[in-house]
């Protein structure tokens, strides 16, 4: 069946056992979407339901889900976001990794808001979806593949080179802990190590092509909205000018002007050769083909690369560029580049395995990591080309000290006797921005329900980029409430299945207005936002019974030194100091629990995902 | 001398990285006309709005600090101060 209209909140779960190499289809809910929206919201309720959040995250008994938004492959700008759900790995903590590409607007279309992978296969298969046609085939041929051959021979056998594909390469075969899902070659739900639960499942890829259509409650109206919307997106200056021009690597100088660019495994906050690895400089320097979009989206931040030796593809991005360049004090943004390409094809995480390659270099330049176990790798010194390269293919493979690499940073540091020099938080790399130079950032950064992690409350837009307007970065004062208010409305983005880029444009009343008048619901903008806190709340629920206590909200202990230089030389970071207060605000106990009335208000307490079997 | 540099794509429509100008305890604002005498692009336009004010999204540091929270564009720049340039959407 295929080519039909679908009312909105029909899409269906599509639940797998790899184990028995069975399907359930479920039908979700109606009021579940106006208490979740979807993607991150309903489907991080749905594991935090079904598994013990205290389980091994490798083991059969986690569950791995891709999940769309609400909003996701309807006409909706920036409309092509799915998220990875599932229990992490890396952190322990629940993971939802963002993705963007085509792959979950082809989901949406094949029918399915959610797929559910339960179990194991006991050999490699890969899922393969054609609207209603559900199978699982024979992977083992393409085991220990990259993302791109793997996807290339999916596409091949699959019949239909419209579809799309989400696989994991050798990383997540190799249960790597910075293993991501590469999805449409060149997209990743990268964080977390979700590629590792891929691998755990012997699932090696996702197969799918959708042809139905969305059918709104009012087909004009939101028509309507959306071209509202979509104007709004082209007259703002960074969704219409700077992203499309530059990308994420728009980023590149500010950050280190400003005096929070991490160096040298944030050692230090500013980096001298920044024009050598900027978005200035990949244009400069002929790198930059084209810019790329993804599914319904206006913007086009995603950058072709080319470089003089005919590699090519997506990226670098703003973090990739900083964690391969300046955090391993790399000022070659060939080697950066290549680094990236390496990450994409062997499926890593570019932040995670960037900033462990960083923390390895600081662990051998103080004498910690011996020359010898090296093997015939380069030496590990800040400011080698050759280091990033190799170790992130070594990384990718498991092979030499690329096995150690491959489990993060924090492990690394724990197995030398050194895990302060982990530059984490609840053992999730940070990325491009120093905390002592930006007070609310910081403590977004300590209370990420996924660790370490910048996208789940951007304090960078207001306290840098002057987004929805200027703070002083330094001030203290006010902090906690907008890191609350950042914290909910991404948790409503991301459930919608939009992109959060769209925020630099769009408003709370935005969201509220496509997501009303694409399923003809009447909330108001404050019940929109409590879906945020609610999801917010959920995610904190999950990770407080998966053993991670509120001690883990801290910053590394480097960030109570003061930065030795640049224009924020001497700032320490007072995230301690907003804590409780940002508790206090949360409605949290003094000791960052969560009270049985704020689940009960959020309409937590007792409540799972309501699902009706349709067939299986 | 001051030193004056753009950035991102007010690099790209000025064609130049930088501009150094021999000026001292002059103000953000007459500074900026100063840079748009010798520069033979119009870009002015690009960082301030018809009042001559900052546009929303513009981002002028003297030496890292923002002049959102010195004293904006009447912030004075002395000799041997560097001022980093970034339009709306420019700054990310």
């Amino acid at each position: 069946m295929g080519g039909v209209r679908m009312k909105i909140t029909d899409a269906r779960v599509l639940r797998v056992n790899l184990s028995k190499g069975t399907f359930i289809e479920e039908a979700i809910d109606e009021d579940m979407y106006r208490m979740y929206l979807g993607g991150r919201g309903m489907a991080g309720k749905l594991l935090a339901d079904e598994i013990d959040p205290a389980i091994d995250a490798l083991s059969p008994e986690n569950k791995l889900i891709f999940a769309n938004g609400l909003l996701t492959g309807t006409s909706a700008p920036t409309g092509g976001r799915y998220m990875v759900i599932t229990k992490s790995p890396l952190t322990g903590t629940i993971a939802s990794s963002n993705s963007g590409g085509s792959f979950g607007a082809d989901l949406r279309r094949a029918g399915y808001l959610m797929i559910v992978l339960e179990g194991q296969s006991k050999k490699p298969v890969y899922l393969s979806i054609k609207d209603d046609a559900v199978e699982l085939k024979d992977a083992s041929h393409l085991w220990g593949l990259g993302t791109a051959d793997t996807t290339d021979r999916v596409l091949q056998e699959f019949g239909d080179q419209r579809g799309k594909v989400a696989c994991i390469g050798p990383a997540g075969e190799k249960l790597s802990k910075i293993a991501c899902i590469i999805n449409d070659k060149h997209r990743a739900a990268g964080r977390s190590g979700v590629g590792a639960v891929m691998g755990s499942k012997n699932l090696k890829a996702v197969v799918v092509r959708g042809t139905n259509n969305v059918e709104y409650k009012a087909k004009d109206v939101f028509t309507g909205t959306v071209k509202k919307k979509n104007a709004m997106l082209k007259e703002n200056a960074v969704t219409g000018e700077g992203l499309p021009a530059l990308g994420t690597k728009v980023l590149d100088s500010i950050i280190n002007q400003s005096g929070l660019y991490p160096t040298r495994n944030f050692q230090f906050a500013t980096f001298a050769d920044t024009e050598e690895v900027s978005g200035e400089a990949l244009v400069a320097k002929g790198y930059l083909k084209s810019n790329k979009a993804c599914f319904g989206c206006p913007i086009a931040c995603g950058r072709y690369t080319v470089l003089p030796n005919g590699h090519e593809g997506e990226g670098p991005e703003y973090e990739t560029g900083w964690a391969f360049g300046a955090d391993c004090g790399v000022n070659d943004l060939i080697a950066v580049s290549e680094a990236n390409f390496i990450c994409n094809d062997l499926g890593l995480d570019t932040i995670s395995t960037g900033t462990t390659i960083a923390a390895a270099m600081e662990m051998y330049e103080k004498g910690y990591i011996k020359k010898e176990e090296l093997g015939n790798g380069p030496e590990m010194k800040f400011g080698s080309s050759e280091a990033i390269v190799y170790y992130t293919r070594m990384t990718g493979l498991r092979e030499g000290f690329g096995d150690r690499l491959a489990e993060g940073s924090f492990r690394l540091g724990e197995h030398y006797g050194h895990p302060e020099l982990s530059m984490s938080v609840k053992k999730q790399e940070l990325p491009a921005y120093d905390p002592r130079g930006v007070q609310g950032h910081g403590l977004s950064y300590a209370t990420s329900n996924r660790g370490g992690c910048h996208v789940r409350g951007y304090m960078i837009s207001p306290e840098i980029l002057g987004s929805p307007e200027k703070l002083d970065p330094q001030e203290l004062a006010g902090k906690p409430q907008w890191v609350k208010t950042f914290q909910d409305l991404t948790a409503v983005i991301d459930s919608a299945g939009v992109c959060l880029f769209s925020s630099f444009a769009l408003g709370l009343q935005d969201y509220t207005d496509l997501i009303n008048d694409a399923a003809g619901f009447n909330l108001s903008p404050d019940e929109v936002l409590m879906i945020g806190e609610r999801v917010w709340n959920m995610e904190r629920d999950f990770n407080l019974k998966a053993g991670i206590t509120p001690d883990q909200d801290r910053l590394p202990e480097r960030f109570m030194e003061p930065i030795p230089d640049g224009p924020q030389k001497g700032a320490v970071s007072h995230m301690k100091e907003l804590l409780p207060e940002y508790y206090s605000l949360r409605g949290w106990s003094k000791d960052g629990t969560i009270p049985k009335d704020k689940m009960k208000q959020l309409g937590l307490e007792n409540a799972k995902v309501k699902l009706m079997r349709k067939s299986g | 001398m001051i030193r004056v540099r753009f950035f991102t794509t007010l690099r790209f429509l000025v064609k130049r990285e930088d501009i150094f100008l021999d000026r001292k305890n002059i103000r953000v604002r007459d500074l900026l006309d100063d840079v748009q005498h010798e520069v033979p692009v119009q870009f002015l336009h690009k960082v301030l709005d018809e009042s001559g004010g900052m546009k929303r999204g513009t981002l002028i540091l003297v030496n890292g600090r923002h002049v959102h929270h010195l004293e904006g564009l009447n912030t004075i720049v002395e000799d041997g101060d560097v001022v980093s340039l970034f339009p709306p959407g420019g700054g990310g």
